[in-house]
């Protein structure tokens, strides 16, 4: 049985997460005048179409790439010695802490409570076209899947297969993998919401509304 | 010679083997290399050969403005491209000579490799050239009664040639990947199936041309090693090779060089005769077009001993190695070492000749020697339909001879050292294993040794299908005697 008490308690204990912000390609750095300390916000409006605080611009090829912030935050452990240098792709810029929102630490506790389908290999996974769409029009709590049902395309290697579900028949509740991304074998491709679970998650958020204080 | 420093645009072995061409050409070299890539044989072997200041972390190979930031930052004057990504594309090709920091794109010239890169138009080339080319049409065909006229041809053709049930190809000139593709058998239902495909070309590609062919069963896929110099004045082939050992995906599995063996093996046709043609008429199409580097010319013949060209590769290509083990040039090999047994280096060419330097021999000065095979050892499983397969390496090794070449990005390791993970990005190749003999016979015995003597151990999952992969490379083995 899940104890949502005890999750919210151990949540409580180390309420934030501290997300790297990296270079995407490579370039020459410019920081933008942050200091540690700063707040910043993340992406707004209705579909995210305002980004988040400038945090820094990648220069290559001279084309000014924005870097910005991906969530709401606090600015921690800039690379000061990186500015106006040439750097790699991947190279670790600056530290955001951001204290989570009550959606994210309902999401964090269904991951407990949800039926996970989990991805069988390390591959890039994409939902087959029809799913696709009905999420894009929907939501993803608007797929009803089961047993057999055909839903990923696993791409590996140049080749592509069909992967089918397996589990309980329920609604899609939450998706845990962006399409193309590289995802390993074991991580939680989706998360099901059996009929039989709906209480209790709606118990869980009814707690984490009620109980959780956001902090930023 | 003056000294340049190439950007090598690539991973994997052929980036490996760029390294060494560079050092041993005297050139220096920057290597780039993505998150997936960290421990492939590229990075360690830049590192240790030019140091941590060499290599570049980079976001994706296929960005062409990645590389040319590294280009730019490391001070290259020079890009090979490699095989695969930016080595065919004419737009990349066009935009590393044609900037304000101009760098020297070791390939043929981006006008060659747009005109070339098209195989409906290299047709149409070839034909202009007296190339015979596959029966059927060399541009798209809009209009049925025309369509109707060429397969009609197609079948008299065939009917002429002797050949019992004609086929013609019929296929959407805008697709690929084996959509839009079907058989026909006879005239009375060609009609509907060339409706059937333009109707397909038109929906799924907005363009209802439709190509048609002569579809050419058991055929022989043969390749014609060009090089040529800059401004394309000279050009010599380096031998032909076999690749008609394919998976089901059409992935080329084992070459033969040369492409045909008549002194130990009996044809149906004048294999001679045939060698001497597609070389002839490879080189000629070279110098007509001005060709200015490396190159393939991809080649069928029929059974009966007719060639037909198939397209051009202006790139270096994966089985290279396989034309330069049985190459000689003056008798010797082009790096002039004495202890470099194994003919000529075509990497080292190619770069020679991109950077502008003059060949230096004539097609008189190439002798050939011997028999070559080239295995390419995958992970994919042959007895699931050549499903790639990742996991981890555990051991991998093999015993090293003088009539041996492996190119491989995956380290030597035995059991218990730091396993090598398979990247999933990439190609399911894992490393090239080139043999020489005197003889076809011999060359195969030893084939079937190095095959035999390699350690290949993956993790247990992975296991069998690796085991499987060489025990059907060692099967086909056994079958190149009866080629």
């Amino acid at each position: 049985m899940l104890n949502v008490k005890e999750m919210l308690e151990e949540l409580n204990a180390s309420p934030y997460e501290e997300i790297e912000i990296k270079t995407p390609h490579t370039g020459v750095i410019d920081f933008v005048g942050l200091n540690p300390g700063d707040r910043v916000s993340g992406p707004s409006g209705k579909w995210l179409e305002r980004p988040g605080t400038l945090l820094a611009n990648l220069t290559r090829e001279k084309n000014k790439k924005p870097i910005c912030a991906t969530q709401k935050g606090q600015v921690m452990d800039i690379r000061s010695e990186l500015e106006g240098k040439f750097v790699e792709a991947g190279e670790r810029l600056l530290t955001i802490r951001h204290f989570l929102s009550k959606e994210e630490v309902i999401g964090r506790i269904l991951k407990k409570a949800l039926h996970l389908f989990h991805a069988p290999e390390r591959a890039k996974y994409y939902f087959v076209p029809e799913i696709d769409a009905k999420i894009k029009a929907g939501g993803e709590q608007s797929v009803k899947v089961r047993e057999g049902l055909d839903m990923f395309i696993v791409s590996r290697m140049k080749r592509e297969t069909p992967l089918s579900y397996s589990g309980p028949e329920g609604m899609i509740y939450a998706v845990y993998f962006q399409q193309g991304d590289n995802v390993d074998g074991g991580q939680p491709l989706i998360g099901v919401c059996p009929e039989s679970q709906l209480s209790l998650i709606q118990d869980v958020v009814n707690r984490v509304q009620g109980e959780w204080e956001e902090r930023d | 010679m003056a000294q340049y420093t190439l950007l090598i645009a690539n991973r994997g072995e052929i980036a490996m083997r760029i390294i060494r061409a560079c050092v041993k050409l005297g050139h220096d070299f920057v290597c780039v290399y993505t998150a997936a890539d960290v421990h492939s044989g590229h990075v360690r072997l830049a590192r240790e050969l030019g140091g941590p200041d060499r290599l570049f972390r980079i976001s994706s190979y296929q960005d062409p403005s990645e590389m040319l930031a590294v280009a730019d930052a490391s001070g290259a004057t020079a890009v090979h491209p490699g095989y695969g990504f930016f080595a065919e594309d004419f737009r990349f090709a066009r935009r590393v000579v044609e900037r304000k920091r101009p760098l020297i794109f070791i390939g043929p010239s981006w006008t060659l490799v747009r005109d070339l890169g098209d195989k409906i138009n290299t047709k149409r080339i070839a034909r202009a050239h007296g190339v015979p080319t596959i029966p059927g049409s060399d541009r798209p065909i809009y209009d049925e009664m025309e369509a109707v006229e060429l397969a009609q041809t197609i079948f008299a053709f065939q009917h002429d040639q002797g050949i019992a049930e004609g086929c013609v190809l019929v296929k959407a000139s805008a697709g690929g990947g084996g959509m839009g593709i079907e058989e026909v058998y006879d005239l009375d239902t060609f009609r509907s199936v060339y409706r059937r495909i333009r109707n397909y070309a038109k929906r799924n590609l907005s363009d209802e041309g439709v190509l048609i062919e002569q579809r050419i069963f058991d055929f022989n896929h043969l390749e014609v090693q060009v090089v040529a110099e800059r401004g394309g004045k000279n050009a010599v082939h380096l031998g032909t090779r076999n690749c008609s050992v394919q998976s089901l995906g059409r992935q080329k599995r084992i070459e033969v060089a040369p492409g045909f063996d008549p002194s130990s093996l009996t044809y149906a046709f004048d294999a001679a005769g045939v060698l001497d043609a597609i070389t002839r008429h490879s080189v000629n199409m070279s110098l007509q077009v001005g060709y200015d580097n490396v190159g393939t010319w991809e080649w069928i013949v029929t059974p009966r001993g007719e060639p037909f060209l198939m397209e051009v590769n202006t790139r270096i290509q994966v089985e290279n190695g396989v034309s330069g083990i049985t190459s000689r040039i003056k008798g010797r090999t082009v790096c002039g070492r004495e202890d470099c047994q194994n003919g000529v280096d075509v990497i080292s060419e190619q770069i020679r000749l991109g950077l502008g330097e003059p060949l230096g021999y004539t097609q008189q000065d190439v002798s050939f020697a011997g028999v070559g095979i080239e295995y390419r050892i995958l992970a994919e499983d042959p007895l699931d339909r050549f499903t790639p397969c990742l996991g981890r390496i555990e051991a991998f090794g093999w015993r090293s001879e003088p009539w041996l070449q492996v190119f491989t990005q995956v380290p030597s390791m035995s059991l218990g050292d730091q396993p090598y993970e398979i990247p999933m990005d990439f190609d399911p190749n894992l490393a090239l294993g080139i043999v020489w003999g005197e003889s076809l016979e011999e060359a195969c015995r030893r084939g079937a040794d190095f095959l035999n003597g390699l350690v290949l151990q993956g993790t247990d999952t992975r296991d069998e299908p690796l085991r499987t992969n060489v025990a059907f490379l060692l099967g086909r083995t056994q079958t190149l005697l009866h080629f």
